[in-house]
């Protein structure tokens, strides 16, 4: 993530260290101290701060950049939609991380999830090369026009974030053309033009303030394939919405975010082996969510199992009322049910997989979900 | 100030995230609708110490160009703009005339409902 931030080389960097975030400003520092980049980095009291110095570096018209996890992420929380009701289009990675109580730095997606709704992109990265690729796109789809939104870049936590891959980095020319440069239309810095942010917005105006981000979300999705697409041409590595693996005739499949998409292949490959028709579909742009797309993808699934890395207490998981509402309007749904996995960095493994297949398994067989919802590899139950 | 600036706009012809793309522009907001107590300035009594003018948050008080009975050149009160006054009061408040008491400068008066 670091490489990307160094090719990108926003004017701007704000963070504060957080584990496991801390890595990719640690290692963006050095490149700072070695003038590797034009960067200011800007090392600030609290992620509150970050966020505003971000805000206030953006609406001058630099890039700006940050990085986080978990806390750092709910210090941010007021500044989140400050920053995209602004309509700054900057750049965070969040390494995803659980949320305290409990004081844990392990994996779960609580805090990205808990983020849903506060009008940033969030793509989701299976593995090191997705989120080096998916910060290369970042700029190009944040800034464009007709979006002008903040992004998110998500990752797993020391899954992802601390595992060592062999993964192909472009050279920076190829990455900078394909970036090209920010364009503004206001600048704070611009005192011959001043203009005013932040103003009272009340409800003669609110709502069409509203209404304009909801569709800059919109047009968020055909720009995402756009970019992908050109990201592709030049770099020659194919990314959609999301990733049909093993998909087109799977009777049974699972939805699934990031890095535990690697034990659902690896087990699907098994299966596949043995004559299963098992599939997955791993979710990569979250916000905004491509219901259409999901819904032609899964039209003929005879049942789809969601995994959600985060638990909505009082409510299922939040990619499955997703799934279900994007699966509502076929005419002979497929059967959907939900688990909750991976909580705090609980390890899920392809067994654990292979159970889930063979729970959909039985569940076609019988015509009935038995458990809609539940949770993986809890002690007690 | 043509009608047609104040229409309200539609979503699609408002500037990105709400900026406001123009200086100077707080003076075309009518705060006078805020008002409960309106301020009647009575030209009788006012000396022109410009008390009100300097103490009012909302520039409310207009100046016009007199002069002193000597004849010196000096900026007077005009008359209250109530678009911009909010009847806050500050003016009647500390306005000398009405401190020492035996007359007024400054009224409040209720706003007919």
């Amino acid at each position: 993530m670091a490489e990307a931030m160094r090719q990108i080389n926003p004017e701007v960097v704000a963070a504060f260290p957080i584990t496991p975030s801390t890595q990719v400003i640690e290692d963006f520092a050095k490149f700072v101290a070695d003038a590797r980049v034009d960067t200011e980095l800007v090392t600030v009291e609290s992620e509150h701060s970050a966020m505003s110095a971000c805000i206030g570096a953006s609406l001058s018209g630099a890039r700006a950049m940050t990085a986080t996890s978990s806390q750092g992420l709910a210090l941010m929380w007021e500044m989140l939609y400050i920053a995209s009701s602004m309509r700054q289009p900057i750049m965070m990675t969040l390494v995803n991380r659980a949320l305290a109580g409990g004081i844990n730095i392990h994996c779960d997606h609580g805090d990205s999830m808990g983020a849903r709704d506060a009008g940033w992109i969030q793509i989701y990265s299976e593995n090191n090369q997705e989120a080096y690729d998916n910060m290369v796109m970042a700029p190009a789809i944040a800034e464009n026009a007709g979006v002008r939104l903040p992004i998110m870049v998500c990752q797993d936590g020391f899954i992802i974030s601390h595992s060592i891959e062999t993964m192909q980095i472009e050279d920076d020319e190829g990455v900078r053309s394909f970036i090209g440069e920010r364009l503004t239309e206001h600048s704070l810095l611009d005192t011959d033009n001043p203009a005013s942010w932040g103003a009272l917005d009340l409800a003669d105006y609110y709502i069409e303030h509203k209404r304009a981000q909801i569709d800059a979300m919109a047009n968020a999705k055909t720009v995402i394939q756009e970019v992908s697409e050109r990201f592709n041409e030049q770099f020659g590595r194919k990314y959609e919405l999301f990733e049909s693996y093993r998909l087109e005739d799977a009777e049974r499949v699972i939805v699934a975010i990031s890095s535990v998409s690697g034990e659902i292949k690896q087990t699907i490959d098994t299966l596949r082996e043995k004559g299963e028709k098992v599939g997955l579909l791993k979710i990569r742009v979250f916000r905004p969510f491509p219901y259409d797309e999901i819904r032609e993808a899964l039209k003929n699934a005879g049942i789809v199992a969601v995994l959600d890395r985060s638990a909505s207490f009082g409510a299922y998981g939040p990619l499955f009322g997703e799934i279900r509402t994007a699966l509502a309007d076929l005419e002979n749904p497929p059967m959907t049910y939900n688990r909750t996995f991976g909580l705090g960095g609980r390890e899920t493994f392809p067994s654990d997989i292979a159970d889930i297949f063979a729970e959909s398994e039985r569940y076609l067989q019988g015509g009935k979900i038995e458990k809609v919802s539940d949770i993986l590899n809890v002690r007690g139950d | 100030m043509s009608d047609n600036k104040y229409k309200l706009k539609d979503w699609q012809d408002l500037p990105k995230g709400g900026v406001i793309p123009e200086g100077g522009n707080a003076a075309d907001y009518e705060t006078g609708t805020w008002r409960t107590k309106r301020p009647v300035w009575k030209e009788e009594n006012c000396i022109h110490c410009m008390t009100c003018w300097t103490f009012c948050p909302e520039e409310a008080y207009k100046l016009r160009d007199g002069e002193t009975k000597s004849g010196k050149p000096r900026k007077e009160i005009k008359e209250v703009d109530y678009y911009h006054c909010k009847g806050c009061g500050l003016c009647a408040k500390e306005c000398p005339i009405n401190k020492k008491g035996d007359k007024t400068a400054i009224d409040m008066h209720h706003e007919e409902t």
